[in-house]
């Protein structure tokens, strides 16, 4: 009986546990958003179609360079399916994407997959890197400047973050490699090492990138986060906090802070996409074998196959970025519930 | 006699394109200069180079099989497949992988020698058949840009090989290294062929080629000491690098030099005033001197100094002279130009020189550096151009993008129509005598002159820029380029350790 009995309590919770699941509010926002990112990315993928169908030449043209004549240039555009109306070579990439084939690269003759996995992940740890460096470096420096509006710390950090700011990073970088690798060899200034081979020494190859990445944005987000800070410590709660005796620290990090979390975590979502386009300038300084250097090629190559994935993978990586900070808000303050309305 | 059938030939071999090109071009050479260099004593063995590679030569995407569009620039070829000749520091050529040349029945016949034993990388010989093999496939080549006419045919989806995509990832040939891995466009490591024919060569363990965004990166990565050599052609940075005491620096002079291509099909380079009023209004003597550090070489034809039948200066070329420029503007009653180019650092600065220049002769100039090679061409076979800032000419004017690229009537790139250079053109080709090819083309010279065709500016040259620790031709000492980019022999190079 006991034995009979049992699954059936575990079966009951267990549908309990699914119908909770189903009606979780965060779990609907991820489904909801996961509907509409299908017609984004499909914009997204339609309009680089678009644009890489209105530029002058194609990969035929590209591949066979300036010695080709226009009838061997023809004879390949036929051959490489490019003679055919754009509409009906983009209605074959979907088909493909759709069976989950996402075609062969038109200059390497790669599969499109195989290019991509072995680029992605490269980008992905630099990404994760410099976003990692910026926020690291942004907290404590928001905080130091905020625990006195006006003070020295809040005047230097408004200054460097200025200079930090107005610098592209391109010069970033080159200026990070004549002071960190040139005069003070510490990091390497080109080359990866896989996190297979030595963790330490991957993190190493990657230190200069990242900081090339992250310190500009680091700087973005220190005023930000700063500001944001300031004007928490207006509020009436901090007041109270500070008449109950809570410490100045105390008050900064997990009062003020707390709160400021939410400008801050939204700007880094957002940011996602200028974070990945900056892998594709600072791929090439320091010799990365990321997809940012390949989306460059691709781009020179008119290899759209590659081009298309590339922003596919892309696109769907800053929609998820996104959607994950939506969720991230609720897990920061309990007061949100997505779905609900409020009383 | 070595199985036949084109895919155990490939295997086996793929010799550089040039090979008969070098033969028929023969001898040559310019000059060059070499600082830093020191005492380099017996090269040792050993030791792994990280040689940086950007701009044209950081594209291998087409794969590493010669016989592909757009193939892989001989920079790596050669370190994979070797060569059956090549030319050597004073321009002569330097039997490698074969023995001997020898030409016969008025130069329509060259008959190979091939050194015994040889073999490729994957343990089968090296033989005659091979050999012809490898050339008729070549020679069966209308153009070796293209991927159709070259062998292997386009599969449908793409770019295939008869063993699939692996030969042009990880070619096997004879020459100094194989490939160990390769990321295409990023990074190609190359190890050791230890069954060289070349006893005790290579010398290098490890040859990697790593991509890099350009000169200036490029630079600090070598004094950084993770690479060991590049080729740079920014003149600023190669004089940058003569300064510094840690690194050798050979100055190899361009093959091509840069031209004011006029299009004479239309107004308004199709009167010959105009075009005289640029030759007369340009100073190239002001930018090699003022805005390219005294680098490059001065010319007044269509060879640089380090390619054939080079000529620094033609009888009765129009030099500057802004008076002359100034009174042919005024007979014409104004003259505007759109002028365009590449957007590389040298076009971009030369076009605005130019355009400061012809402003000063009351030339009004729109410039136009343009980043993509498409549309560089579609200009060209538009027809509707004026005038373009371009590189003429290659080691042997007859071949590659040399004279009849941009001079022969029914060239996409040329914007001359005249029969009589046409014919010209052909003659300075047609003969294997080079004191009559130099005469020829000395006269095709001073036609374009006379007829003003277009203004010659400088050749360029590229830096050699390595670590003292390094040795070898082509990486610290200069040789000439036939395809027109830096190929050190990699048998030679070799690291001193310590």
């Amino acid at each position: 009986m006991t034995a009979t009995a049992a699954p059936a309590v575990s079966a009951d919770r267990l549908i309990g546990r699914v119908a909770a699941l189903a009606t979780s509010p965060s779990l609907r926002l991820a489904a909801r958003r996961l509907v509409i990112a299908v017609p984004v990315l499909w914009g997204v993928s339609a309009l680089t179609f678009i644009v890489m169908s209105v530029l002058p030449g194609n990969a035929a043209q590209q591949i066979l360079g300036v010695q080709a004549t226009p009838a061997q240039v023809h004879q390949l555009e036929l051959e490489l399916g490019l003679d055919k109306p754009a509409w009906l070579r983009y209605a074959s990439w979907i088909g493909g994407v759709l069976t989950g084939n996402l075609g062969r690269s038109l200059a390497s003759g790669q599969p499109v997959t195989a290019i991509i996995g072995q680029r992605l992940p490269i980008t992905v740890e630099l990404v994760v890197y410099a976003l990692a460096v910026s926020v690291a470096l942004a907290v404590p420096v928001a905080l130091l400047a905020a625990r006195r509006p006006g003070g020295l710390a809040d005047r230097l950090s408004m200054g460097i973050s200025m200079a930090g700011l107005s610098m592209a990073n391109y010069v970033l970088a080159l200026l990070l490699v004549i002071a960190l690798a040139v005069y003070l060899p510490v990091f390497p200034a080109i080359g990866f090492v896989p996190l297979t081979e030595s963790v330490g020494a991957n993190l190493r190859s990657l230190t200069l990138p990242a900081l090339a990445i992250g310190l500009p944005l680091a700087c973005f987000y220190t005023r930000l986060l700063r500001a944001d800070i300031a004007d928490q410590m207006q509020e009436d709660y901090v007041v109270t906090a500070r008449a109950k005796g809570v410490g100045p620290w105390q008050v900064l990090v997990r009062h003020a802070l707390r709160n400021s979390l939410f400008g801050l975590l939204t700007i880094v979502g957002l940011n996602l996409g200028t974070l990945i386009g900056a892998t594709v300038i600072i791929e090439q300084i320091f010799s990365l074998p990321g997809i940012g250097q390949a989306f460059l090629q691709a781009i020179n190559n008119r290899d759209v196959p590659l081009i298309e994935a590339i922003v596919l993978v892309l696109a769907t990586a800053v929609v998820l970025a996104n959607l994950l900070t939506d969720i991230l808000y609720a897990v920061l303050d309990p007061r949100i519930r997505y779905g609900q309305r409020p009383d | 006699m070595a199985p036949a059938g084109p895919i155990g030939s490939l295997r086996r071999l793929a010799v550089a394109t040039a090979t008969l090109a070098l033969l028929v071009a023969a001898c040559g050479g310019g000059t060059s200069s070499s600082t830093g260099a020191t005492q380099a004593g017996p090269p040792q063995r050993g030791g792994s180079l990280n040689y940086l590679v950007s701009g044209p030569l950081a594209n291998w995407d087409r794969g590493l099989d010669t016989a592909s569009g757009g193939a892989a620039p001989s920079i790596f070829e050669d370190a994979i497949y070797g060569q059956l000749f090549r030319l050597n520091a004073t321009g002569d050529v330097e039997p490698v992988l074969a023995s001997a040349y020898e030409f016969s029945d008025g130069g329509k016949t060259v008959t190979l020698s091939l050194h015994q034993g040889i073999t490729f990388q994957d343990g089968t010989p090296l033989d005659a058949a091979a050999v012809a093999w490898n050339i008729n496939r070549d020679l069966a080549t209308t153009c070796v840009c293209s991927p159709i006419t070259s062998w292997p045919k386009l599969g449908p989806d793409g770019i295939t090989t008869p063993d699939g995509d692996q030969f042009k990832l990880k070619p096997v040939g004879a020459g100094p290294f194989e490939v160990v891995s390769n990321v295409v466009s990023s990074q190609l490591v190359l190890k050791r062929y230890d069954g060289y024919f070349k006893k005790g060569q290579p010398y290098l363990d490890r040859l990697t080629f790593t991509t890099i965004g350009g000169d200036q990166p490029a630079y600090q990565a070598v004094l950084t000491g993770q690479a060991q050599a590049v080729g740079l052609t920014t003149p600023a940075l190669i004089q940058q690098a003569r300064q510094n005491q840690s690194l050798t620096v050979a100055l190899t002079p361009s093959t091509a030099p840069w031209v004011i291509q006029l299009n004479t099909a239309i107004p308004p380079f199709n009167d010959k005033r105009a075009r005289e009023a640029i030759y007369y209004a340009t100073d190239p003597d002001a930018m090699r001197v003022h805005l390219f550090g005294n680098l490059f070489a001065a010319t007044q034809s269509f060879t640089g100094p380090a390619g054939l039948f080079f000529q620094a200066k033609v009888p009765g070329y129009r030099t500057h002279d802004l008076a002359k420029a100034k009174q042919l503007v005024d007979q014409l009653g104004g003259l505007t130009v759109d002028l365009f180019a590449g957007n590389d650092n040298i076009s971009t600065t030369t076009l605005q020189a130019l355009q400061t220049q012809w402003a000063q002769a009351g030339i009004h100039t729109t410039i136009r550096p343009d980043p993509d090679l498409t549309r560089i061409i579609q200009e060209f076979t538009g027809k509707k151009w004026q005038a373009a800032l371009q590189l003429v000419g290659a080691y042997d004017p007859a071949v590659g993008a040399g004279l009849p690229f941009r001079y022969l009537s029914t060239a996409v790139y040329s914007g001359v129509h005249d029969t009589v250079l046409d014919q010209m053109l052909d003659d300075a080709a047609s003969s294997t005598d080079k004191g009559k090819r130099a005469q020829r083309y000395a006269d095709i010279a001073k036609y374009i002159s006379d007829q003003a065709y277009s203004p010659y500016l400088f050749g360029a040259v590229t830096g050699a820029v390595a670590l003292k620790s390094v040795h070898g031709p082509g990486l610290t000492s200069s040789i000439p380029l036939p395809g027109g980019f830096p190929a050190p022999d990699w048998d030679e190079a070799w690291i001193a350790k310590g």
